[in-house]
């Protein structure tokens, strides 16, 4: 890949739609998951996907594993001054049109069903309780023992199995010791990349990204069903539907927030831990953000993200067509605060390359309850130091960091001094002095973070700028009959 | 009569096919434009079937296509001898990893459960005619040897009467039958292909070879720009 250098003064700024997940209020009730299967993927083809789905961790997710890049070969690798496809370049990519190695197969998801609930009524009469058999939505046959399920490690269950194959656990023993045993949730939705492997991957040319909004979509006109994308994107979340040949993701509800609403899967969050936002960044940049060594790639990432009310940025974004309202919006968005300004949400496995635009605030997980062979208690104050938080740094920093530790310590102490501070604020009591300027916060931060996650409101999580009137191409766009495929797409042809 | 059919009605009925409805559907019906893949609900025998299959049957079209294009060069090339069993069993070896990859194909279809509601009377149909006719190919090349030499004083001839719309049929009419069998079969498939998945050998990714990596698209500029 090359490094596009505009070769003006003038930044290339770029807006985008983005969106931040507060993994501590993730209570993970698979509302977002509903909500999006509902709108977009209840169809056939599609029933196995879940555009937006929720896992526990440590578990192994959905699709089995996919962290595991050197088993699916997803994402971007630096190559000294180059990125490149860790999968397939161009070449191979042609000589493996037919087969694709590294495609995901729908036992890394799991076989849809359904239950044959007819049975219940229809049943002739006999000495049994007539039940409803589970059967395949594929095949339409019945399935004696369901294998498997989009959440099928939910809650630590089955951790032996499914736990421990965490590729970001270095203690596998962790999950067996209930002293320690600890597990957050990860909702996860397409990351809408600044620098995609699916679009670079596709040889139909027919996934892009848009230029006003950054999100990443599959043109179903234009979609070959040649698979590279499902192969390329190391988040796994690019779906191939079996049914129509064609593939298919997240599309940022597009519909929705381009008229100003937040996506389907923020609006239905129960714990309201997603916030909708715009970020502004450096286009320029991006490439060689990349090329940065593991764990300096947080750092790099956060250094092309821009500050929206720096003149410069605001010439540059304009250069780019972005409107008034858009840059209104970035000054208010509540991501940039939080990615950048506060500094507390991170990208999900930066070291994939891709650049993700979708940043998480790491969890504050329990406290260690026992230590040694003695099972002693563990003394501790009402607020525990890092240290004794049974979430292991390391296995956050796999996560969120590319093994950086200390991007995670800078989170979670911003964390706990805010939850000491609010804890004796809230209580009348002094607040104990230098624990928030310690962690790099001040009281003015403090309060909007609180406000951020804990109190605010629809209005303030989610800063959503409509598209504007004159990108609408309403002209053009009249005849049109609505979003949504209206045109017969299965096989058969 | 059977040779009327064959020689002049078949072929310009499948010409005037591909030429009239493979743009209609580009146009109308853009959607169903793909190779269909299976390879998500099976891979294990898809991978014994689908790469031999390819591998063979492409270069045996080219090596058809290039006798068309070029027969002067052909000609030369197949003069000598060395030259001419070489690309002759060449050919019928990729001949036969053809048949075998069609084969498994076929075999998967009707064996795999998964693939039952993916497969339409399309999908057999293609199989069936592709395995008749890589069959009556490797026929046609063990028992009527030299194939590649005289496709180029009969065949190609014979297509260059077509395309100048004199089709002369003295140079096809006194083949044995399972040849016509083999030409029929061309070019019924031929005339299958805007209606079936066999479109998706029409798009070849040339762009996406000198495309930078990422392509955004920007509707307020209603122009691709990319960067």
């Amino acid at each position: 890949m090359t490094i596009n250098r505009t070769g003006s003064d003038v930044m290339d700024v770029r807006a985008q739609i983005v969106m931040a997940f507060n993994l501590d209020k993730c209570i993970g009730c698979h509302a977002c998951s509903i909500a999006c299967k509902n709108i977009w993927t209840d169809r056939q083809g599609a029933e196995y996907m879940w555009w937006n789905n929720v896992e526990t961790k440590p578990g192994i997710g959905y699709p089995k594993r996919w962290e595991d890049q050197e088993e699916y070969q997803g994402g971007w690798v630096a190559d000294g001054t180059n990125l490149r496809l860790k999968g397939l370049g161009k070449g191979p990519t042609l000589l493996n049109m037919f087969y694709q190695p590294n495609m995901p197969k729908l036992d890394d998801y799991y076989e849809p069903f359904d239950f044959d609930y007819a049975n219940l009524y229809k049943a002739p009469p006999g000495s049994d309780q007539p039940v409803a058999d589970a059967f395949s939505q594929i095949s339409g046959e019945k399935m004696p023992v369901i294998q498997g399920g989009p959440n099928w490690d939910d809650d630590l269950s089955g951790s032996q199995l499914y736990a421990a194959g965490d590729v970001n656990l270095e203690e596998k023993r962790l999950i067996e010791d209930y002293g320690r045993i600890f597990m957050h949730y990860l909702p996860r939705i397409c990351n809408h990349c600044a620098h995609p492997a699916c679009v670079a991957s596709c040889p139909s040319r027919a996934l892009y990204k848009r230029g006003e909004d950054g999100i990443v979509l599959v043109d179903q006109n234009v979609c070959r069903g040649w698979r590279f994308c499902t192969s390329a994107c190391p988040y796994k979340k690019v779906y191939f539907n079996w049914a129509s040949g064609k593939a298919e993701k997240c599309i940022f509800c597009y519909p929705r927030v381009e008229t100003g609403v937040c996506s389907s899967c923020a609006h239905s969050c129960v714990g309201r831990i997603r916030y909708n936002g715009v970020l502004l960044y450096d286009a320029d940049k991006v490439g060689d953000a990349l090329l940065r060594r593991d764990d300096q790639l947080v750092e790099g990432h956060r250094g092309v993200i821009l500050d929206p009310r720096d003149p410069q940025v605001r010439e540059g974004a304009r250069k780019n067509g972005v409107s008034d309202q858009w840059l209104a919006a970035a000054e208010k968005s509540p991501v940039y605060a939080l990615v950048k300004e506060f500094g507390v949400a991170l990208p999900l496995h930066p070291e994939f390359r891709t650049m993700p635009m979708s940043f998480y605030i790491p969890a504050l997980s329990p406290v260690i309850g026992s230590a040694g062979e003695l099972f002693e208690v563990v003394e501790h104050g009402e607020i525990p130091p890092l240290e004794s938080l049974r979430a292991p740094i390391g296995f956050l920093a796999s996560l969120l960091a590319g093994g950086n530790r200390e991007v995670i310590t800078q989170v979670l102490t911003k964390l706990i001094a805010l939850r000491i501070h609010m804890r004796a604020k809230s209580l009348g009591r002094p607040a104990p002095t230098g624990a928030l300027q310690a962690a790099g916060l001040d009281e003015a931060g403090a309060e909007r973070l609180y406000r951020l996650f804990a109190v605010g409101g629809y209005g303030e999580r989610h800063v959503v700028p409509p598209r504007q009137r004159e990108e609408l191409e309403a002209e053009r766009r009249k005849g049109e009959r609505g979003f949504g495929i209206l045109r017969k797409t299965r096989r058969g042809k | 009569m059977l040779n009327n059919l064959i020689f002049i009605v078949l072929p310009y009925a499948a010409l005037a096919l591909v030429l009239i409805v493979t743009p209609y559907r580009w146009y109308t019906n853009r959607l169903t434009w793909s190779a269909y893949s299976t390879q998500f609900l099976e891979r294990k025998t898809l991978y014994w079937g689908i790469n031999p299959w390819h591998y063979g049957i492409i270069l045996i079209l080219l090596a058809h296509l290039a006798g068309i294009i070029a027969p002067g060069v052909m000609k030369r090339l197949l003069g000598h001898m060395d030259a001419l069993i070489f690309l002759e069993s060449v050919g019928l070896g990729l001949g036969f990893l053809a048949l075998f990859g069609s084969i498994i194909l076929l075999l998967r279809r009707v064996n795999s459960p998964m693939l039952k509601r993916v497969t339409f009377a399309g999908d057999w149909v293609l199989l069936f005619l592709l395995i008749a006719q890589t069959a009556t190919g490797i026929y046609i090349s063990l028992f009527m040897r030299w194939g590649s030499q005289w496709y180029l004083h009969t065949v190609v001839p014979y297509f260059y009467s077509l395309l100048t719309f004199k089709p002369q049929l003295e140079y096809m009419a006194d083949f044995p039958l399972i040849f016509k069998l083999h030409a029929a079969g061309a070019f019924l498939i031929v005339a299958l292909l805007p209606f079936t998945k066999l479109v998706h050998m029409l798009y070849q990714p040339i762009t996406f070879l000198k495309d930078p990596p990422i392509l955004y698209r920007w509707l307020s500029r209603a122009r691709e720009r990319v960067g």
